[in-house]
């Protein structure tokens, strides 16, 4: 757990230096007598740091600590995981060429079929519903969804 | 016909808190051309009765599959979800239901007894005591800390270095933005708190095998808290129905920050802080009884003075004028009947709300007895179509996964969302108020000090950063000394 407190830490500290990296980009005082626009953010990413630093310091006095139990997931549980972003990803990527009811509807069968053991109607039937009934329910609230190139929501 | 529209504004309300994204402002948005065809009374008690209906539906996603329907719904995610999981989501439901009626109640009676003089009181707040009383929110921020004040800080600081991007409100400069457009608009509350609670949370439980899981067995042992607990979810709604009702006063703030006060207070002033975000009952009752208490509360501005809280707010006084009243002083005097009998609708809604979602608490936690692989995959659907929704943009969804997978790594590492979440919404709050303070001042921070009530809240601040620090000290060695030993 050490090694990956260590990391974490650190990648926070570097996080906080590009933040003040940026900060020095932008005016320190404001133009109205207050702070400006880098004002806040200059400190907060020199406060990210120090903090940042102190735990990091803090890990190296205690002794190693080994990762909990469960920590990292089983090589199942990461591929579901992994299924999970893939298809929220792809989705994202192909929504506007498909539109949201098909690219949803594809998305519960794919997430149906991975994740659980449904009989294929049973998939089917819920990705419709979840897919077009969504998009028609939203439809009626005036929300405008993308429709992708068969003009169909 | 105006107690049929108060029950249709309530259902409508309630469903529009329930779908994630939409929130009270853009549900009221969208249902007031509903309103075209009413009189101005039925119309505007419609609408505010699904400005209220909104704030309660929030929380039944809140509680029963860890995805806030709106933003004062958040902080009900970290007690009302563990409840739920627990076997107690009718009483976290129940319990959110009381709480939101007594507090939208007796908001309604202040607004007929405290209206002017309590808006006269507001009214002297200025930004200089708007940032004070921000810091006060601020502070509050150490009580949501959790097991870690130090992983609660740099979550704090996050929330605040993110509330950053946009465009700077003051000189218009773009900041954080690199070059993307989307971001000119800052980073959106709403996907991040679907991404962090919703989408992280259904990734945690991705970790075991999904096959044959049931969320809960929806079975509804009881709808209302324990013996036990019955003392404390009473002095919980009070202190969260005076919180919520004081912050309604003041414009400018919002409900979110309502709820977060409320659930911060909650646990500092608890025996027993460390059992928040494992399924009190105080903390749901609290903040829904806030978060209700305000949204009835932000009416008396708008009705007395004709000034919008907060922009569902803003939406009514929009739809107010639509129907040819204009909200403020003279409200009252030209047009008494229609005032007093929005006011008795704001009564009346509040019973109608309870008596319409009590006895569907048992109907709502069924759904935690769908198989939970297909309710997620709903829950997936769900979010992403309520980031999409906001401003039917692809890239509030992209942030919204973005930070699901944040959510997931942070929920790993035991790093708290909650103090990232409250200064996500407190820092452009916070910037802007210290801005323009400062430029009336010009340039001059004793305006802080100097003005009575913004030194009040400073001194509030400073005690409960202190206090907080007293508190965490103790246990901070401790861990250090086991640590040692090992």
């Amino acid at each position: 757990m050490s090694r990956v407190n260590t990391l974490v830490w650190g990648i926070l500290i570097a996080f906080g230096a590009f933040i003040v990296h940026q900060s020095l980009g932008h005016s320190y005082y404001g133009i109205d007598f207050g702070p400006g626009p880098g004002f806040f953010s200059f400190w907060l990413g020199l406060l990210l740091i120090v903090l940042s630093l102190i735990q990091l310091i803090m890990i190296y006095r205690r002794p190693a600590e080994p990762l909990p139990d469960g920590f990292i997931p089983s090589r199942e549980g990461m591929k579901r995981i992994l299924s999970i972003m893939g298809a929220l990803a792809v989705s994202l990527a192909v929504m506007n060429f498909l539109g949201f009811a098909l690219t949803m509807t594809a998305f519960c069968v794919f997430l149906l079929r991975r994740l659980g053991r449904q009989p294929w109607w049973q998939t089917l039937v819920l990705s419709a519903v979840a897919g077009f009934g969504t998009a028609y329910l939203f439809g009626l609230l005036q929300v405008v969804l993308p429709r992708g190139f068969l003009g169909v929501i | 016909m105006n107690l049929l529209f108060a029950v249709i504004g309530c259902v409508l309300g309630t469903l529009i808190g329930v779908l994630p994204g939409l929130g009270p402002a853009a549900g009221t948005a969208l249902l007031i051309p509903l309103t075209f065809k009413l009189d101005p009374t039925a119309a505007i008690i419609m609408l505010s009765a699904i400005y209220y209906g909104a704030m309660y539906g929030g929380t039944i996603t809140s509680v029963l599959i860890n995805v806030p329907g709106e933003a004062a719904s958040v902080v009900t995610c970290l007690d009302g979800y563990e409840m739920a999981k627990q076997g107690r989501a009718g009483a976290a439901l129940g319990v959110a239901a009381v709480g939101s009626f007594i507090g939208g109640t007796v908001a309604t009676f202040g607004l007929v007894l405290v209206a002017l003089p309590l808006t006269r009181f507001a009214l002297k707040f200025g930004p200089a005591e708007y940032f004070s009383l921000l810091l006060v929110g601020l502070s509050l921020v150490m009580g949501l800390a959790g097991k870690s004040l130090a992983k609660a800080l740099v979550m704090g600081v996050l929330g605040l270095i993110f509330s950053f991007v946009g465009v700077d409100p003051v000189e218009g400069a773009p900041r954080f933005t690199f070059g993307i457009a989307p971001l000119m608009d800052g980073i959106r509350f709403v996907p991040v708190v679907m991404g962090f609670f919703g989408i992280g949370e259904i990734l945690i439980n991705a970790e075991r095998s999904l096959v044959g899981v049931i969320a809960n067995e929806g079975r509804v042992a009881s709808f209302f808290p324990r013996r036990d607990e019955m003392g404390i979810s009473v002095s919980s709604i009070i202190r969260g129905t005076g919180l919520g009702f004081f912050l309604g006063l003041i414009p400018g703030t919002n409900s979110a920050v309502a709820s977060f006060m409320s659930y911060a207070i909650e646990r500092k002033l608890s025996r027993h802080p460390e059992r928040f975000g494992t399924g009190v009952i105080e903390g749901v009752a609290a903040p829904e009884t806030a978060n209700n208490s305000y949204a009835n509360a932000a009416l008396i501005p708008l009705f007395t003075l004709g000034l919008p809280g907060s922009p569902t707010i803003a939406i009514l006084m929009g739809a107010l004028i639509m129907n040819g009243l204009t909200p403020g002083p003279l409200l009252f005097s030209q047009h008494a009947t229609f005032v007093w009998a929005v006011i008795a609708s704001l009564y009346i809604g509040n019973v109608i709300l309870l008596v319409l979602n009590l006895p569907l608490v048992g109907l709502w936690v069924k759904i935690l007895k769908i198989p939970y692989n297909i309710l997620m995959v709903f829950i997936l659907v769900f979010c992403i179509i309520g980031a999409y929704s906001l401003n039917n943009s692809l890239f509030d969804v992209g942030m919204m996964i973005v930070c699901g997978l944040l959510g997931y790594l942070f929920k790993k590492l035991d790093f708290p969302l909650a103090p990232a979440i409250l200064t996500l919404i407190l820092g452009p709050l916070m910037e802007r108020s210290l801005r323009e303070a400062l430029s009336m001042s010009q340039g001059d921070y004793t305006i802080f000090l100097t003005r009575p009530i913004s030194l009040f809240f400073l001194v509030l601040a400073a005690v409960i950063l202190a206090t907080s620090a007293w508190q965490a000290w103790p246990s901070a060695i401790r861990e250090e000394s086991k640590e040692a030993q090992v």
